[in-house]
């Protein structure tokens, strides 16, 4: 295992070497800032001096060759909107996007496990009929729509909630539960089939030819063996929410990262993009450790 | 594993949060677009300066929005031409800083020059673009501003410079030290700012005693929070939500919209074909349907209340016969009518803009033109919007919005018209001419000269596709006594809301 | 002589082999109603553009959010006008075209290249493997959003592009999928025996992984399908997906969602096209997983060999 962690780290550490380079380069294809942040009747003289104060008139490598050696020295560079230093503006924001992605990722894994694997259990009956559909409808319908509905339900008419912003355990209860639709639409789905074509492997057969009288024993083994897709899908869920939802925390007035980091693209505020990428990829690989670490401990003969 | 992460997960999310506790004169306003900076020297953008200007940061003067004063005193007393450019501004006394410390004369010129550093990227230098200014400290309470060349509407301009006291540092600053009426007590970045009245004030004190602002990038949910009570002012909701008739406003917000033609290629450089641009639009059809109520069919680049405004203009009327007409007429003397001409709007510019440039590129080509809409993200749009235009570009229409709410139509002309302005289309000795006399006229003269520019921009010259003035819409709690203005898009003055 | 033998074999073996189908989809309803659903959407993707494009963009600004439910302007009008007055009916039925083709498009892509991606990192060496996971890693962490900014900018936001876009945000998933199941299928006994039986790699990836892997990729393209189409819709609400006059399902929601409270058919029609289209993907693709997999066909097969076929399987 401990191998395991440091291979991980090593070549996790190489993946972001070559995202810093990629993004970096790549997002100065698309210009620079100066006419998004300066007004647009700004003089010459004025977006000379934007470009120099913020070092735009550099060549591309020395720029890179700067920024990298600032990074070296933990320097991530200031937001040039928001006049602080770029890292301290991302970690504000990602402490937010970390608590609403553990909270709705822990919901969807307990809740698509039990429904799921309760639907392939009696394949074809009511109860995998509905869950489907249920599912289907939730995961295949727009999130802005079924947000905008449910404030304007839950807030404005019952006024049971808050309709938006932070403060109380209250605030987030809509925002969890709009983000928990779609990946729990999908991962029931998947469990479900995971779980269908574990049931129908030899070794259950097997089992339930001997005459086994403990099914729920076998039912649990098979969920156990069943996991690996799930874990899989569930990795991928798990790093769109660490990516920030954009919509949600939009509508929502929810100060996470997805929205700093759209905001951050359109206005070409390149430090706060490199280092939100930096801070979301870091918590991406230590989640795909995580899943690799699962796959072992649930699959033994999976060896790394 | 899993019970772990649970546990981390609702331990992190009852962690108490600020509330956002609603006292008597506590109000709560709900903004649309996020505050990124609060740099007093950035307040004449609009975003800062709904929160920062005349609240935190004051200016020498201000121009009356309300009624119809014009200029007003607010930390300069009175001011007087002392001839060859140089105005004497007389400061008010007894005025203290938030952090406790006395205006001077001394702060204004440290002020101007924070402003025009090159250390720093402020937006006011902007405003005086060829202007220099030079100061000299009379006494404590006295300064003499000096202009060159000559700057007859310097005492306008005054309005755009915010005072900050003369230790502040030359980088953007995140806490606001002024001289207004409210101080900066609490900014949680991404959640809300909040605004708390000054006991030591020089002025009256006003109703509010706290302000919280927060920012909803949705306009339903800014209207179902004022609905709601969780807040009290929304200066920006949609024409959809805006149902109300007891709460929601609708005020002109001083933006216009039009369609920036390029003149140096064919068919644009045809005075007949811009007429017929201008003839094929039903103007009168957007209002009500695309537009809300209250948008006026626009005739120039600034909107009626600014000065030389020349009401004897009329509007060029719908016919898209006599628009055809035209057409042919052109096409007829050899203009390549029929080159497909690009018509750009930029996304998310103003509400139902996809809708409004669909219908404008129907109507554009019902009369024969042959239009290729294409929408654009803010920073391409721009790109095509300032000089220097891209090479082998086609033949261009840019929808675009301008917005000029200082009073004086120096602030548009030259950049939308001038040979040498960043977005200007065309080139036109007499256009140039007219802008740089009334630039430098003042009183009446300056008026006619403005007035005579826009007859000749809109009735001779058909220099662009004038569409319409905006208005905007704002949603306010039945208990507060508050209407917005034409200078809601750029400042919101808390000292005049009041509670009925 | 062997060529046209084997070729008679495999026309006399395929037309009994699809009426069977027919019967086994008959016998699912819920199947072949997804099934006659999605002829009618390819059908509408197909002549869609040809007979109503004018319908289409016909704009009427004084007939602007008319109410669905009425046919005095025309059938076209049964599910109600736009905002600038055009039928609604006409535009989904346009719209078809551009939305099937770039979600097909971008999730056959990214299956393709994913599973293909997933394949050799689950077989080959630990350093191949390796190189393509930490891929796969750079692609998960690098935001779609920059991405399609970055794509869009340089590019004209045509349906091409747009399936580039988010085909490449999609690989991850398919190929981490698939190399999660390979890992374990390759341990198995019979991929083993095939090894220690001499099998070729090829035919080893071929005959026993990908059949085995195929369902659990089927399952997750179907719901990317809606994946795709609602990603498409943020793209143009963010103004950098397909824009006007270009229409796409997912354009028409975004555009209809100011109007959610007043006019709630603008974004309804559209939104629900996207989930019967999911919907029906769906339930087609646990009747195929069913229909191919040997062991659990006789559930389509009819109740009188239910039995049967289980003794038998047990």
């Amino acid at each position: 295992m401990i191998r395991l962690i440091r291979q991980r780290t090593i070549a996790s550490f190489i993946s972001l070497i070559g995202l810093i380079v990629l993004v970096f380069f790549l997002s100065r294809l698309t210009g620079d800032p100066t006419d998004l942040f300066l007004p647009i009747d700004a003089t010459q003289e004025m977006r000379d001096q934007f470009r120099r104060l913020h070092g735009f008139d550099r060549p591309l490598i020395e720029q890179f060759g700067a920024y990298v050696w600032d990074l070296l020295h933990l320097d991530f560079g200031d937001s040039i909107r928001r006049a602080q230093p770029a890292i301290w503006v991302v970690l504000n924001a990602f402490v937010w996007t970390l608590q609403l992605a553990l909270i709705t990722m822990t919901l969807v894994t307990v809740c698509a496990i039990v429904v799921g694997s309760l639907a392939a259990f009696r394949a074809g009956g009511f109860f995998d009929r509905a869950a489907s559909l249920v599912s289907l409808i939730g995961a295949s319908a727009p999130d802005f729509w079924i947000a905008i509905v449910a404030i304007v339900l839950f807030s404005v008419q019952l006024a049971w909630l808050p309709t938006s912003g932070t403060g109380t355990v209250l605030h987030w209860i809509l925002p969890i539960a709009v983000l928990f639709i779609r990946p729990f639409g999908l991962l029931v789905q998947v469990v479900r089939g995971s779980m269908l074509s574990a049931l129908s492997s030899a070794y259950v057969k097997t089992a339930r030819a001997k005459g086994v009288k403990n099914f729920p024993l076998i039912f649990v083994h098979t969920l156990r063996n069943a996991m690996l897709p799930v874990i899989t899908v569930m990795g991928d869920q798990a790093a769109a929410l660490l990516n920030g939802a954009v919509v949600i925390e939009s509508i929502f007035g929810f100060p996470g990262v997805g929205k700093l980091m759209i905001d951050s693209i359109l206005q070409r505020d390149f430090n706060v993009v490199l280092a939100s990428i930096m801070v979301t990829a870091i918590a991406i690989f230590i989640m795909n450790l995580l899943i690799d670490m699962a796959y072992a401990v649930l699959d033994p003969r999976i060896r790394y | 594993m899993g019970r772990k992460i649970l546990l981390v997960g609702t331990a992190l999310a009852l962690t108490p949060l600020p509330a956002m506790a609603q006292g008597n004169n506590e109000i709560t306003i709900v903004l649309n677009e996020e505050v990124d900076l609060m740099e007093p020297c950035m307040a004449t953008r609009s975003n800062i300066g709904r929160v920062v200007m005349q609240n935190i940061n004051e200016t020498l003067t201000e121009l009356d929005v309300q009624g119809d004063e014009g200029l007003m005193p607010r930390l300069a007393e009175s001011w007087e031409d002392m001839g060859e450019g140089t105005w004497r501004f007389h400061l008010r006394q007894g005025v203290t800083f938030s952090d406790g410390s006395t205006f001077d004369a001394e702060d204004v010129k440290y002020s101007f020059e924070r402003a025009f550093s090159d250390q720093i990227t402020c937006e006011s230098p902007r405003y005086f673009a060829d202007t220099d200014l030079s100061f000299e400290v009379v006494d404590e309470h006295t300064i003499d501003i000096t202009a060159a060349p000559v700057q007859p509407i310097l005492p306008l301009l005054m309005t755009l410079v915010t005072i900050v006291p003369s230790d502040t540092p030359v980088e953007f600053v995140r806490e606001p030290i002024g001289t207004g009426p409210y101080v900066l007590s609490e900014w949680n970045v991404g959640q809300n700012i909040i605004l708390e009245r000054r006991d030591d004030y020089w002025g009256e004190a006003p109703e509010v005693t706290k302000a919280t602002y927060v920012v909803r990038g949705e306009a339903a949910v800014r209207a179902a929070m004022v609905e709601t009570g969780e807040a009290d002012i929304a200066p920006t909701i949609s024409d959809v939500d805006a149902d109300n008739p007891e709460t929601d406003f609708a005020y002109p917000n001083s933006e216009t919209l039009y369609l920036r033609l390029d003149h140096s290629m064919e068919p644009l450089n045809d005075v007949r074909v811009r007429r017929a641009l201008n003839m094929a639009i039903d103007r009168e059809a957007f209002i009500g349907t695309l537009m809300p109520e209250g948008t006026e069919i626009a005739v120039a680049m600034v909107p009626p209340t600014t000065l030389g405004w020349n009401d004897e203009i009329e509007p060029i009327a719908f016919d898209p016969e006599g628009a055809s007409a035209l057409l042919e007429e052109a096409r007829a003397d050899g203009v390549k009518v029929d080159t497909q001409i690009q018509l750009v709007g930029r996304t998310n510019n103003y509400p139902n803009v996809t809708e409004v440039m669909e219908a404008l590129g129907a109507m554009l080509t019902d009369v024969g033109f042959n239009i290729d809409l294409q929408m654009y993200e803010v920073a391409e749009f721009e790109n095509l919007y300032s000089k220097p235009f891209p090479e082998n570009r086609p033949p261009q229409m840019l929808a675009a919005l301008h917005d000029n709410s200082r009073g004086d139509p120096v602030f548009s002309m030259y950049f939308k018209y001038h040979t040498d302005g960043t977005q200007s289309g065309f080139s036109d000795p007499h256009v140039d001419e007219l802008i740089a006399e009334a630039t430098a006229a003042a009183g009446e003269e300056r008026e006619a000269l403005w007035s005579e520019l826009f007859a000749y921009l809109y009735e001779e010259k058909v220099a662009d596709v004038m569409l319409f003035h905006m208005v905007g819409l704002a949603r306010v709690a039945e208990h507060i006594d508050w209407r917005p203005t034409i200078a809601t898009n750029s400042q919101l003055q808390l000292s005049e809301i009041s509670f009925k | 002589m062997i060529e046209t033998l084997s070729n008679a074999d495999q026309a006399s073996r395929t037309s009994p082999r699809l009426l069977p189908a027919v019967r086994m989809l008959w016998r699912d309803k819920f199947a072949l109603a997804a099934a006659i659903f999605l002829l009618v959407a390819a059908g509408c993707a197909i002549f869609g553009h040809t007979f109503l494009s004018d319908a289409a963009s016909s704009q009427n600004l004084r007939g602007r959010n008319s109410p669905p439910f009425s046919v005095e302007q025309g059938w076209l009008f049964i599910l109600g006008a736009d905002a600038l007055g055009r039928p609604l009916l006409a535009r989904i039925i346009v719209a078809a075209r551009n939305t099937l083709m770039i979600a097909g498009g971008a999730v056959l892509c990214s299956m393709a290249v994913g599973a293909a991606l997933g394949l050799v990192a689950g077989y080959t060496s630990k350093f191949v493997s390796q190189v393509i996971m930490r891929l796969a890693d750079v692609i998960m962490s690098f935001p779609s959003l920059l991405l399609a900014v970055i794509v869009l900018y340089m590019l004209p936001p045509s349906v091409t592009n747009l399936v580039i876009v988010l085909a490449i945000t999609r690989i991850p998933v398919y190929l981490r999928t698939t190399r999660a199941e390979v890992l374990e299928i390759r341990e198995r006994m019979f991929v083993q025996a095939a090894k220690v039986m001499g099998a070729s790699h090829l035919r080893i990836i071929f005959r026993h992984i990908l059949p085995i892997v195929a369902p659990t990729l089927l399952t997750i393209a179907t719901l990317d399908f809606a994946f795709v189409m609602l990603a498409e819709s943020s793209l143009s609400f963010l103004g950098i997906g397909i824009q006007p006059p270009d229409i796409t399902w997912g354009l028409m929601v975004s555009q209809g969602r100011p109007y959610l409270s007043t006019a709630w058919w603008l974004a309804f029609w559209p939104g629900l096209a996207i989930i019967l289209t999911t919907l029906s993907l769906n339930l087609l693709s646990n009747w195929m997983r069913v229909a191919l997999d040997p062991v659990q066909r006789w559930r389509l097969e009819g109740t009188s060999q239910n039995n049967s076929a289980e003794t038998a399987n047990d």
